[in-house]
């Protein structure tokens, strides 16, 4: 045999081991029944909310990928968390290593089995999915890259659980870890872009030009004598939200969002919740309006109709002109996921130069 | 054999000369605490060696250097004459440890975690099946064999992990207190395992408290004491220094009228008292022993019971960490 392949066999001879140590027996099955039902409910109810029938199932598609991803995130550091120092914990570490197994097979096996436990709730979510496909108005392309890109971050969550379970040596603080890190990735982003984005407020200044008296002629619909106003400045805080979108752009659900193409409707309008997530972090991207001159009299003596104000752009138009960030949030956290995994690595192999303190290496 | 062809990447390209073995002014620390000295020893291939020393003197430690676990900080190592920090794979292909923790996959059952580990070896499944057959023979886990081990006892337990010890055929055997927790009739079993094993070819180090049953076993013992391994001259001392010698008669007061004879005792024996097994004497040397005897045995004592009260590995062992001061004594 070739070295890579006596690599591969040693590779999946654990992730068979590892399968069968944790993922065991009727609780498993419970679990993922629950799961099932779960996700059964709430494409029902998804199904009445956004009469599905009528509009298609983008929006049903992607909040069940969404879900997916809730599930996922919550349930993988729990199985994850603690696959190398509860190893070592119950004495099977060493055991594994004194045999021709190296420390690398063993955590990559460690983590692709972790990651597959994470993909049986995707799997475990297919009928649902197909359901929402069979509604219509979901392209090809949506259900390819959103479903690639959630188990992408199922395998950096388990790459985390696995990496840190490595790192440290007790079971529970790796779990608790990995779930802040999870937490910090989900929820730590919003609240970092909202907190940020407000506390660095900028002053903007607005000039307007008011038409004071103008005479209005009913048959052409103009003005003329118009008399103006002196400049009246006026001032007011806006946010800075522009300094920080790339926060958002390392949270799960928005990768996830911003890398599914967008679906818009004849007005420009999203379709579904990844659009909706990636209009509103894109909109972030545009820096606001620090100086504002609005010329009414101008306005006036062109002819006022209304229309020159427009409305803003539509959704469509703010995602098209902005920059996608999805592959930025993507590859910081493929980063994240094999730097914990390296790190896990050199802490545990053997023969080991250093022991962390109070660690017994049996 | 099954598992030649673990044996044939091992030694490809050397001529296999097994040759045990030899640790040479190992020492390594965690921090500020020493838990090795200059420790020196060797294990010749055929033979079983004793590793010795009361708890926190280094014995684990060293065995997890040999196991290719842990790097020492100074000194070399040679299992069968490779380094196990630069070639550990080498040496892992030819050495067997059992662990002083029980530890086993939970969910597999015995014959499952042997498979496996044979797998892990890089058998084949039908050879590690095979060979998971024969081991679950020659340890007595048969009846056990499929449940899963987490319902084992304490010694089916021990038993197990023995045997995966033994999966791939190790010429180098290191194992660490494997008689604890194993029923009389196991322990006499575990012996006559490991005399045959010696007897064909395999170095094999044993740690163990229960020093009697070593005393059957091995044919060396290495003192460990304060992570220092004692030397040759300081074994040789301690076996030879004062030591108590039990005597029983049929005639308990006949003894007793005996020893308070002048001239019976000499003046090299010390009288320590009686106790329920019969009288202990200090002896200086083993011929004031026989002296004794003999003056026994001429005053018309019927003697029936007259030897060592603690047998040679015990009393090298108890001399030699008495000798080592009052440290020694705190930590046991």
């Amino acid at each position: 045999m070739t070295d890579s392949r006596v690599f591969l066999a040693g590779l999946w001879l654990i992730v068979t081991l590892e399968l069968r140590q944790r993922v065991r027996g009727v609780s498993w099955y419970v679990l993922l029944g629950v799961f099932m039902l779960l996700v059964g409910i709430v494409t029902f109810l998804l199904w009445l909310a956004t009469s599905a029938w009528l509009s298609g199932g983008g929006g049903v598609f992607s909040t069940i990928i969404f879900f997916v991803l809730l599930l996922g995130t919550l349930v993988s550091p729990a199985l994850s968390g603690n696959s190398v120092n509860g190893d070592r914990d119950a004495g099977t570490l060493a055991t594994t290593q004194v045999t021709l197994i190296s420390t690398g097979q063993i955590v990559l096996g460690k983590f692709l089995a972790a990651w597959i436990t994470a993909l049986a709730f995707l799997a475990a979510a297919l009928p649902f999915l197909i359901f929402a496909v069979v509604l219509g108005e979901v392209s090809l392309a949506t259900i390819a890259v959103s479903v690639l890109v959630l188990a992408a971050e199922l395998g950096v969550i388990a790459a985390v659980g696995v990496g840190l379970s490595g790192i440290l040596t007790r079971p529970l603080f790796s779990i608790v870890l990995t779930y802040l890190v999870v937490a910090a990735l989900s929820l730590g982003t919003l609240i970092a872009f909202a907190l940020l984005g407000t506390a660095t407020q900028q002053q903007a200044t607005s000039v307007n030009y008011q038409v004071v008296s103008s005479t209005y002629d009913e048959q052409t619909g103009k003005q003329s004598n118009i008399v103006c106003s002196t400049a009246q400045t006026s001032t007011h805080n806006v946010p800075r939200f522009d300094y920080f979108w790339w926060i958002l752009a390392a949270n799960p659900y928005v990768v996830v969002a911003d890398a599914a193409p967008g679906s818009f409707d004849d007005g420009g309008h999203p379709t579904d919740l990844f659009g909706q997530i990636a209009v509103g972090v894109r909109s972030a991207q545009a820096p606001p309006k620090l100086y504002e001159e609005n010329n009414w009299c101008d306005e006036a003596a062109e002819g006022y109709s209304g229309q020159a104000y427009g409305l803003g752009p539509t959704p469509q138009e703010t995602y098209d002109g902005a920059v996608p960030s999805w592959f930025i949030g993507l590859t910081m956290h493929l980063l994240l996921g094999a730097g914990t995994l390296t790190w896990a690595w050199r802490r545990t192999r053997t023969p080991a130069l250093h022991l962390p303190a109070g660690s017994r290496i049996a | 054999m099954s598992v030649t062809t673990v044996f044939d990447a091992a030694g490809a390209g050397h001529a296999i000369v097994p040759s045990g073995i030899a640790v040479t002014g190992v020492s390594r620390s965690f921090g500020a605490v020493s838990a090795l000295l200059n420790a020196t020893l060797t294990v010749p291939a055929g033979s079983v060696t004793a590793l010795i020393g009361p708890n926190g003197s280094g014995k684990t430690t060293l065995l997890l250097m040999l196991a290719t676990l842990l790097t020492p900080d100074t000194g070399t190592i040679r299992i069968n004459g490779h380094d196990p920090v630069t070639e550990p794979e080498r040496v892992r292909a030819i050495m067997g440890w059992m662990p002083d923790t029980l530890g086993s996959w939970p969910s597999l059952s015995a014959r499952a975690a042997l498979q496996t580990t044979g797998r892990l070896y890089r058998m084949t499944r039908e050879q590690a099946a095979v060979r998971a057959d024969e081991l679950i023979a020659l340890t007595d886990l048969g009846d056990f064999a499929d449940r899963p081990s987490r319902v084992l006892s304490r010694g089916q337990k021990q038993r197990l992990s023995l045997a995966r010890a033994l999966v791939h055929s190790p010429g180098v055997l290191l194992l660490d207190e494997p008689a604890s927790g194993l029923d009389p009739a196991a322990r006499t079993s575990l012996r006559h395992l490991l005399r045959r094993l010696a007897g064909e070819g395999s170095a094999i180090l044993v740690s163990s408290h229960v020093l009697a049953e070593l005393d059957e076993m091995a044919d060396a013992a290495v003192y460990l004491a304060d992570g220092r391994t004692a030397s040759p001259e300081q074994v040789a001392a301690a076996g030879a220094s004062a030591r108590a010698w039990r005597i029983r008669s049929l005639d308990a007061p006949a003894l007793e009228r005996a020893l308070a004879t002048p001239g019976v005792v000499g003046a090299l024996v010390q009288i320590l008292g009686v106790d329920q097994l019969g009288t202990l004497v200090q002896v200086e040397n083993e011929a004031s022993a026989a002296a004794l005897l003999h003056n026994l045995v001429l005053s018309g004592v019927p003697v029936c019971d007259f030897g060592p009260a603690v047998g040679n590995l015990e009393h090298t062992f108890l001399d030699l960490t008495r000798s080592t001061g009052p440290d020694a004594e705190e930590m046991k």
